[in-house]
């Protein structure tokens, strides 16, 4: 086989969003399950921003704004099943929820406003 | 919390984000930003590919190289293995007497809580991903790993992982450690009772190995896709290395065992916090066991196998032959694969179940005993009539078959249900699962440890000190571990901080070799740094001279032609600096930066 030193380089090696997308997750999940509404909303902007800007990044996505509403409509849909079905955690839903809102208003304000990509927050 | 601490938290949160998105827009910007597909466009520089790593620690918190995240599962398993390593000697030296005398009982149950769930999911997941993640692309010709951003994320997930899981021992106020051993078993876990498990450190514990869970799945679904897609022209199915196989039969015990521990987490979340009854009603301690245990006997797997393949790896090269019926040493890799998802029952042979179920799973836990001697008799024959080279990897090698022999008979008299049913919850299984958890699979991880240190330092460790630490830990291992076999039999309760005065002989000389341990460690500690920092440089990219016996590997030839781009560069070799920070290099500067 050759692996030729020099030949994985050609494609970028650095990518400031993993991290974050890795931070998101559990801050969102102690918002989550203690019921820290600010710390559960930041935790879920945190990773919908990140996730939106890899997909950016890797070519997957020409601008993050359509990812925004992408990584929004889950957690609505999660949201709304923790206000209004049986699970009953309606503080904890309307936290999902309020950030999914969050995440469609950057969406929309940046498919509107923006003039070319720029990172998400 | 009233208005004012929402106030306060929403204020922080919001500074948090906005400073996050303000460092996003500085890093953005060292990024020239060059188009995924084909390079080129900015004249020669662009193929450099160094220009796209920043410095300094920004790049280690960026890479995506899978190399540097290779190194970077190495260092946090080290440090894992140090800290749950501290916390069992503290244990030890508790146990030199009867009484309680250093620590209360419970802290010692907190200790014993947080060791095993360290060693397991900080320890021995990760060092096994350091190894796949550095060697995997390498061995199989792939340019990196299929989704080199997704392997990023599932490190990143570990440290937060690691500081939930350890939350309990911080100062933090009305926080205690959980108490509820690696097994979370239930109703103790629900927070039952008027104990003191319903405290929010056994939520964070709970949290915390949630997200190691949900990193191991991000990897190995990496994995599967690296070894079925990204596989050089040359790299068939046919020829396919030991370790990848290894790691792709892993990668698939971890897609099916690891979510349902994940399901499993947060129902258990759910009755401690939300009133749900999964496991706090009738049958739900056993419900409880049963999945735990159908994620838990195949995990054991999931930490042994690699290891498994890293000796059928080393054993060849320092025995002057090729590894001894290779293919089926990959079919009872896969055989113990499968099989492993059928003897979960055998942890719960003592509860009471379906005697006739119970004998079906004490066959199968029999019959998964011959995979594991078939790679046994495989590796000794391997060194039979071989020209074997006792270097430190080979030494750590052969110390894991020795162990790996004892663990694995200890585990199959396990299995036979009469025998089982006195031997359960005694020192012996402690002694059985450290055999295989202590003696093999870190052993194996120190063989790969000293193998690749050349490939990932340049450098060359010391010799000497590298075979101080093996007779250390060889001698250590045996001495605790046989004799928590001993104390097993005299019927000595696992999970206790005290003890009959009976058994004390036997404890201290368990605290003895664990002590012996400690020393081996520390030696290898300071041999791991400082020939990192100083070791002698290799030159060529033969250290192990495979050549002349015709062992050469792939991951050897991408070193030597590393070394030979770096020296036809002009690349003077004390210009190290130059090397990492300048970046001008047509060569991945990346692994010699932190040397
Ligand atoms: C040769 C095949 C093996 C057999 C037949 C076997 C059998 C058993 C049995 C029956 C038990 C339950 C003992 C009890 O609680 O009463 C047990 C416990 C255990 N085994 Fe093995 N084992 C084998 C190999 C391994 C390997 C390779 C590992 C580790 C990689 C391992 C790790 C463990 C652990 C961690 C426990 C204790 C779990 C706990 O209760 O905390 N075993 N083994
Ligand atoms: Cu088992």
């Amino acid at each position: 086989m050759d692996a030729e030193p020099g030949l994985s380089e050609q494609y970028r090696m650095a990518s400031p969003w993993p991290l974050f997308i890795a931070l998101g997750i559990p801050i969102a999940e102690l918002g989550i399950l203690f019921s820290l509404f600010p710390i559960a909303v930041g935790g879920l902007l945190l990773f919908g921003g990140s996730v939106a800007g890899m997909a950016t990044e890797s070519g997957y996505a020409k601008t993050p704004w359509r990812g925004l509403i992408g990584v929004a409509a889950p957690l609505a849909v999660l949201g709304l099943a923790f206000m209004f079905t049986r699970i009953g955690l309606p503080n904890r839903g309307l936290a999902i929820v309020a950030a999914a809102v969050i995440l469609v208003a950057a969406g929309v304000a940046g498919m509107l406003f923006s003039p070319d990509r720029e990172p998400t927050y | 919390m009233e208005v004012n601490g929402q106030l306060a938290l929403t204020v922080l949160m919001g500074l948090f984000l906005v400073a996050v998105a303000a460092w996003l827009a500085r890093v953005e910007n060292w990024r020239s930003y060059t188009p995924v597909a084909g390079g080129g466009a900015f004249g020669q520089k662009d193929s450099y590919g160094s220009e796209e790593k920043p410095s300094g620690v920004i790049r280690w918190l960026t890479t995506v190289d899978h190399k540097d995240i290779g190194i970077l599962y190495g260092a946090y398993g080290l440090i894992a293995f140090a800290v749950g390593g501290l916390m069992v000697v503290v244990m030890r030296i508790e146990l030199i007497d009867p009484g309680m005398s250093l620590i209360s009982n419970t802290f010692y149950n907190s200790l014993l809580t947080s060791h095993g769930i360290t060693m397991l999911f900080l320890f021995g997941t990760p060092i096994i991903a350091a190894f796949s993640n550095y060697l995997v692309p390498l061995l199989i010709g792939a340019d990196d790993m299929a989704f080199p951003r997704i392997n990023a994320i599932a490190f990143w997930l570990l440290p937060p992982a690691a500081l939930l899981i350890w939350a309990g021992f911080f100062p933090l106020p009305d926080v205690i450690p959980a108490q509820t051993a690696w097994t979370m078993y239930t109703p103790l876990s629900t927070g039952a009772g008027a104990g003191n498990q319903a405290n929010a450190g056994v939520d964070l514990m709970l949290l915390g190995l949630h997200l190691s869970g949900v990193s191991a799945t991000m990897g190995a679904i990496n994995f599967i896709a690296t070894i079925f897609t990204e596989r050089g022209d040359d790299v068939s199915w046919a020829n396919l290395d030991i370790f990848s196989w290894t790691i792709l039969t892993q990668s698939g015990l971890i897609l099916f065992a690891f979510p349902l521990l994940g399901s499993a987490i947060v129902m258990l979340l759910f009755d401690r916090n939300f009133g749900t009854a999964f496991f706090s009603g009738e049958g739900g301690a056993i419900l409880w066991q049963h999945l735990f245990w159908f994620f838990g006997h195949p995990e054991v797997y999931i930490l042994v196998l690699p290891p498994m393949g890293i000796v059928s790896y080393v054993i060849p090269r320092f025995s002057g032959r090729r590894l001894f019926g290779f293919k089926f040493v990959v079919y009872s890799t896969l055989a113990i694969g499968v099989l492993s998802f059928g003897v979960w029952a055998h942890h719960m042979f003592a509860t009471g179940m379906d005697p006739r179920l119970r004998a079906s799973f004490m066959a199968v836990s029999l019959a998964i005993a011959i995979p594991s001697a078939v790679k046994t008799f495989n590796w000794i024959t391997t060194m039979w009539n071989g020209r074997v080279r006792l270097t430190t990897p080979m030494l750590f090698s052969v110390g894991f078959v020795s162990n790996f022999i004892i663990g694995g008979v200890t585990g199959v008299f396990l299995a036979s249900i009469p025998v089982d049913l006195v031997l359960h919850d005694t020192y012996y299984v402690v002694g059985h699962f450290h055999y295989v958890v202590m003696g093999a699979i870190a052993f194996a991880g120190f063989s790969g440890l000293y193998y690749w240190f050349p490939l990932y330092t340049g450098r060359m460790y010391q010799k000497t000190l590298g075979k101080a630490h093996f007779w250390l830990s060889m001698i250590g291992t045996n001495i605790t571990f046989f004799a928590m076999i001993l104390l097993g039999y005299g019927g000595m309760p696992r999970r206790y901080a005290t003890f009959l005065p009976q058994f004390a002989t036997l404890h201290q000389l368990a605290t003895v070799g664990a002590l012996l341990l400690l020393v081996g460690q520390i030696i290898f500690v300071w041999n791991f740094v400082q020939s990192w920092l100083e070791g002698p440089e290799i030159e060529d990219g033969d250290p192990w001279n495979l050549r002349q016996s015709g062992l050469y590997t792939a991951e050897w030839d991408w070193f030597d032609q590393k070394q030979q781009t770096a020296i036809a560069d002009g690349g003077d070799p004390d210009d190290e600096t130059a090397l990492t920070d300048g970046g001008h290099v047509d060569e991945p500067a990346d692994d010699r930066s932190d040397a």
